[in-house]
């Protein structure tokens, strides 16, 4: 992990820092033995007029990849497509050793080029084209909750408290400062119901990882964590075609594989890492995880299920509302997170353990997700 | 006139290439100049498609037939853009954006909401079709409060 913020440091530059820390904490990894290179970076061409980064990506991290190299392009869930990329090589037998970074440098000196680039994720021609963004688009969202369930305002405001709460232990972290519910709810309106602290950041930074075949991942380590289970589900694109508004039929079928695949249930998940681009996000992926009932997922917040010591501590690493959202890094953070989880790595505030975790990355406008499972191993 | 045709560059203008060497479904610019909200009908199986399309995802047929579509939806949900616009939309803060729901139709798109501010506008409220035309001649469609607001 690189710290995350608005970093005076370029991509590359975010790419070395991120590859310092993987191999200051891996000690007994010999970059030759690394065979293969995934990078998350979604938008590198808007955000850094770069294309073709990972080669460039490579070197800064000083790897030689020999068996398979490529980027994952998702727009959010650029960062769980390169480990499920790195997954499925591994598992066809291509490479044995592969590194994942994710990385976005989205700070330019001026920010509305970096609002036109999130701007590029829609539909830019038909949808883009009317000043749609994420925030208005999830403020859409939002309204429609609030019209349909009865969501109210101070139940999402109480999401972004709970992870900035988190964010506030977490040193990488672009907000590790808690807020109250006043604050959040006298934030600056962006796109009315949605207020800044319901927004994750325009952020900086990477994450690296380094995914290996099971036999090989237990010569570096005595807490190898496994992915047992994968899922992903796009459904439409142009917000008009969209199904819903309010449910999100792709989590549902994306968390229903990976949970099915890894042969486990929803509530034996001890630890989970949910896509909270905004504060409602947080509330419809309680819901259509299966947490609770549609529609309750500002019950959820109120009861405070979500906290350690609730059905499921959700974003202990402070959410992308807390960490912000550096694109390609966030998928690659939130399996760090988990990791470090399960390794007792993390400040004793935050510190959940167990055994199983999930991974929740969404892209766009909620038209695709992706979940992965992970099993701590011993 | 002096202006130039495109302010920003190509690649960051986010309004379509409109014309005939760009795209083949330049006939939906051309009636929309005229006022006509139009797209694209599937021959073979009779789908209606938003956006309009060249090949219909349902059956794969290419044969294709221009239909009206209402000038008049209501607001199935709707913001307003306060501040982080994008490039070239900085001087429309605040604006108001929707998803139009069309009359009679099963279709629903994305709309700028021209002549009301946030507060003015409730779900389900009326809006009709207004032809945009840019400084450098293209046309685009945004909608309207139907009746006049009640602010």
């Amino acid at each position: 992990m690189t710290r995350w913020g608005a970093r005076e440091a370029t991509w590359k530059e975010l790419c070395q820092e991120a590859g310092k820390a993987l191999f200051d904490d891996v000690t007994n990894l010999d970059k030759k033995s690394i065979d293969s290179v995934f990078v998350g970076a979604a938008m590198p061409e808007r955000f850094a007029f770069q294309s073709y980064v990972t080669p460039m990506a490579a070197e800064q991290l000083g790897v030689e990849p020999t068996r398979m190299a490529m980027r994952t392009e998702m727009a959010c869930v650029s960062g769980q497509a390169a480990i499920r990329a790195a997954y499925a090589s591994i598992a066809s037998g291509l490479s044995e050793i592969a590194l994942v970074i994710g990385v976005e440098k989205m700070n330019l000196p001026n920010l509305s080029e970096s609002h036109s680039a999130m701007a590029s994720v829609l539909d830019r021609e038909w949808d883009g084209v009317h000043g749609l963004n994420a925030p208005p688009y999830f403020a859409m969202v939002a309204q429609r909750h609030m019209h349909e369930y009865g969501t109210t305002r101070e139940q999402m405001g109480l999401v972004s408290v709970k992870n900035h709460d988190f964010a506030a232990t977490n040193p990488f972290a672009h907000y590790p400062k808690k807020v109250t519910l006043e604050k959040v709810l006298s934030s600056l309106e962006i796109a009315p119901p949605l207020r800044l602290l319901d927004c994750s950041g325009i952020t900086d930074g990477a994450a690296a990882l380094v995914l290996a075949r099971e036999d090989l991942a237990r010569r570096h380590t005595d807490v190898p964590v496994f992915i047992t289970g994968l899922g992903q589900a796009t459904s439409g694109n142009l917000v008009g075609n969209l199904k819903s508004l309010t449910t999100w039929y792709p989590l549902k079928t994306a968390a229903e594989n990976a949970l099915k695949m890894a042969g486990i249930s929803i509530d034996q998940v001890n630890v989970a890492e949910t896509h909270d681009c905004f504060s409602i996000s947080e509330i419809m992926e309680y819901e259509d995880l299966g947490l609770c009932r549609k529609g309750e997922g500002g019950k959820f917040i109120e009861e405070g299920q979500s906290q350690i010591g609730g059905k499921l501590p959700i974003n202990t690493r402070g959410g992308l509302l807390g960490c912000g959202h550096p694109l390609g890094a966030t998928g690659v953070a939130q399996a760090i997170e988990i990791t470090w989880q399960f390794k007792s790595q993390v400040p004793q505030e935050r510190y959940v353990g167990g055994e199983w975790g999930l991974c929740h990355n969404l892209s766009g406008n909620a038209n695709n997700h992706a979940v992965m499972v992970l099993h701590r191993g011993g | 006139m002096g202006k130039p045709l495109i302010e920003l560059p190509y690649l960051l203008d986010f309004y379509p290439l409109e014309d005939s060497t760009q795209t083949r479904i330049h006939p939906f610019f051309e009636n929309l100049r005229k006022g006509d909200l139009t797209t694209t009908r599937c021959k073979g199986c009779g789908a209606v498609l938003w956006q309009p399309r060249v090949v219909c995802p349902k059956c794969n047929g290419d044969e294709m037939e221009w239909i009206s579509l209402p000038k008049e939806g209501t607001l199935f949900a709707f913001t307003e853009v306060r501040a982080a616009a994008p490039l070239g939309m900085e001087k429309d803060v605040p604006f108001v954006v929707g998803l139009v729901e069309l009359k009679g139709a099963d279709i629903k798109l994305i709309s700028r909401i021209d002549g009301a501010r946030y507060e003015d506008l409730s779900i389900g409220d009326p809006v009709k079709l207004k032809v945009l035309t840019l400084e450098d001649g293209r046309v685009f469609y945004r909608f309207v409060p139907s009746a006049p607001a009640h602010r």
